[in-house]
């Protein structure tokens, strides 16, 4: 029975930190109605930003966040401009830009594997590699920390998506770009600036990752399908959705782990995202199954 | 209107009918592709006065990703489902031969049909269950199904797990010893390029196409679109799997990361953009850019974090900027030069 606990523990510590890995693919998507595969690239430049702040400056990972997330910002910013404003009138709008994105994930990921090697990294503060026990469970301190930073980003998020004039500008054009744009939002600026705080979410949630699990820059690729199997169970869009997700199956994951084994774990994500796209492909809090 | 009179009609439209294909035919430069293929036939008489085994080896590694590409676009490029986990059945067709090949030793040249009829099975039932969703929701179930299948080949001891299994090389002398592969690769490449030709002018690739365009207008004008891309999704699978049978006998082992690894799945969807989905010629110009581009930067930077950061440019740029690949683009400028005209 303890064990069960410890396993749900676990689980439930491993969610948080993928709740944020999933909330700004979740963000991006639902308002430009983009698949981000780069995304989880992206989280890796955040983890690098982190990992050289905390090999060369001994800072802690937590506290470059902000500068992973301003940085990755501004990087989202770039991207937008350069890259994905001139694919708003193609025909073939999401192929394309699922196209472009997975082209930009390998160009993240050679750059990175360029100018850092394919070397495992970790950043290593304190707290990392401690743990606080309650009886016999133990909670790692690490992932426990990151969980709640992690939940607490969301929750500004959410906040100011459903308190602020232009969170309900961008929820507005989540639910329907074309009403939206009638009633006077600028729906391109509300593109802007959500991509670009999807792609901060990234980089904030690699600082998180950087002292989560260890990493090298091919290594997105595993977390593109995690990621997706995260916002597709959640509902494409739905934040919501993606943080529960993230909870549920880091949980079934850590238990597929303890019955069958570690490798076996991460084939749960990659299995549950083939099951909800053909069983219910509008997710758990999709509205409509547009894609399907 | 009697019924002689429908018959005249038909009769006469039948007539007309050709002469139009007559004409069509008269500016197709079919002699173009058959030259091509006379060359390389003749190519590996150059071992009889030198060493060109590295020029036959970047020709049979054209000639496989001529197939893989081709293949590929049965499905990306005719149907429109854009598919990133192809070489799974790449996998599937380089495992099933490499098996037979290392327990029964029966060669993967003459395995192949049957490793691309796996395959296609294979693609055959993945098809039924990934291809009632589309759009982006159907490329990430392909990514998925890269990640599931090489957990599953990694962890399945009587294939040799993440080692692999390696296969005896033939016995033949290092001058000669390509050639078995070369021609093998250089009969499916002119197979696979045929058999595209023939889908593009078929009943089956018009109503492919119509999927491409519109897919609910296409079912409704009477199209069974859920057998067609469940076909094309077979047909597609079957050449890929075939390309990888031999594949694998000519690298002499098998193992997941020679066939599950990103650079295959999206080099074959590249090679489809570069040259011009949906077009015949198309993967050809394609593979024959992209191996060239990857023999440049091995070459001269030798490193393949390098190659894939250059491999992500060049696709983006060409998303941005030539969406209809090169054949596509000058086609639509009408300056595609009648030799490159195969569709």
């Amino acid at each position: 029975m303890a064990d069960l606990i410890q396993i749900l523990v676990l689980g439930l510590a491993l969610g948080g930190v993928y709740a944020l890995m999933g909330a700004g693919l979740s963000l991006v998507f639902g308002v430009m109605r983009i698949v981000n595969l780069a995304h989880p690239s992206l989280i890796m430049l955040g983890a690098y930003v982190a990992y050289w702040a905390f090999r060369l400056g001994g800072i802690d990972p937590m506290i470059i966040l902000p500068v992973a997330l301003v940085i990755l910002a501004a990087t989202g910013v770039l991207l937008y401009k350069l890259v994905f404003e001139r694919e708003a009138r193609s025909a073939q709008y999401s192929e394309m830009t699922v196209l472009l994105t997975f082209a930009l994930a390998m160009v993240v990921e050679g750059a990175l594997g360029t100018a850092f090697t394919n070397t495992q990294r970790v950043t290593s503060p304190d707290y990392a590699t401690d743990a606080f026990f309650i009886s016999s469970v133990f909670i790692p301190k690490g992932q426990l920390y990151a969980g709640i930073v992690s939940l607490s980003i969301i929750s500004a998020l959410a906040l100011f998506l459903k308190y602020s004039a232009f969170g309900n500008a961008i929820r507005a054009t989540t639910q329907n770009r074309d009403a939206a744009e009638l009633l006077g939002v600028n729906v391109n600026f509300v593109g802007l600036v959500s991509f670009a705080i999807g792609i901060g979410l990234a980089g904030a949630a690699g600082a998180l990752v950087s002292f989560v699990f260890s990493f090298f820059p091919a290594k997105h690729w595993e977390w593109i399908a995690v990621l997706m199997s995260l916002v597709v169970l959640g509902g494409m869009g739905s934040i919501l959705g993606t943080v529960l997700a993230a909870f549920i199956l880091s949980v079934v994951a850590a238990f597929v782990g303890f019955f069958f084994g570690a490798t076996w774990s991460t084939l749960t994500f990659f299995v549950a995202l083939f099951v909800v796209l053909l069983v219910r492909p509008q997710g758990l809090f999709g509205e409509k199954p547009e894609l399907a | 209107m009697s019924d002689t009179e429908t018959f005249d009609i038909l009769e006469q439209r039948k007539a007309y009918n050709a002469t139009l294909t007559q004409a069509a035919d008269k500016t197709r430069a079919t002699w173009f592709p058959v030259v091509v293929l006379l060359l390389l036939l003749a190519m590996p008489a150059l071992q009889f006065v030198g060493n060109y085994n590295y020029l036959l080896h970047l020709l049979l590694f054209t000639l496989s990703y001529v197939v893989i590409a081709s293949g590929w676009n049965i499905l990306g490029g005719f149907a429109g489902y854009i598919s990133l986990g192809h070489n799974v059945f790449f996998a599937v067709g380089g495992y099933f031969a490499g098996m037979m090949f290392a327990r029964l030793g029966i060669s993967t040249l003459i395995l192949a049909p049957l490793a691309g009829l796996v395959a296609g099975l294979l693609g055959y039932l993945i098809g039924l269950i990934t291809l009632r969703v589309r759009g982006p929701s159907f490329i990430i179930s392909s990514l998925a199904l890269v990640m599931i299948f090489r957990i599953f080949f990694e962890n399945w001891e009587f294939v040799g797990g993440a080692a692999g299994v390696s296969l005896k090389a033939n016995d033949l002398t290092v001058q000669w010893a390509k050639l078995p592969y070369y021609y093998g690769f250089l009969v499916m490449a002119a197979f696979t390029v045929w058999v595209s030709y023939r889908i593009k002018h078929s009943k089956f690739g018009l109503g492919l196409r119509a999927i491409s365009k519109d897919e609910i207008k296409a079912e409704s004008a009477g199209i069974d679109t859920r057998f067609y891309k469940v076909l094309a999704f077979a047909i597609s699978a079957f050449f890929v799997g075939m390309a990888g049978a031999v594949w694998g006998e000519y690298l002499t082992y098998i193992r997941p990361n020679i066939f599950l690894t990103v650079l295959i799945s999206v080099n074959m969807v590249l090679i489809c953009i570069l040259g011009g989905k949906g077009t015949i010629a198309g993967p050809v110009i394609g593979a024959i850019l992209i191996v060239a581009f990857n023999e440049f930067f091995v070459a001269t930077l030798g490193a393949s974090e390098i190659n894939i950061l250059a491999t992500g440019l060049i696709m983006m740029i060409c998303l941005m900027f030539f969406p209809l690949g090169i054949v596509g683009t000058l086609a639509k400028h009408r300056k595609l030069p009648r030799f490159l005209d195969w569709d």
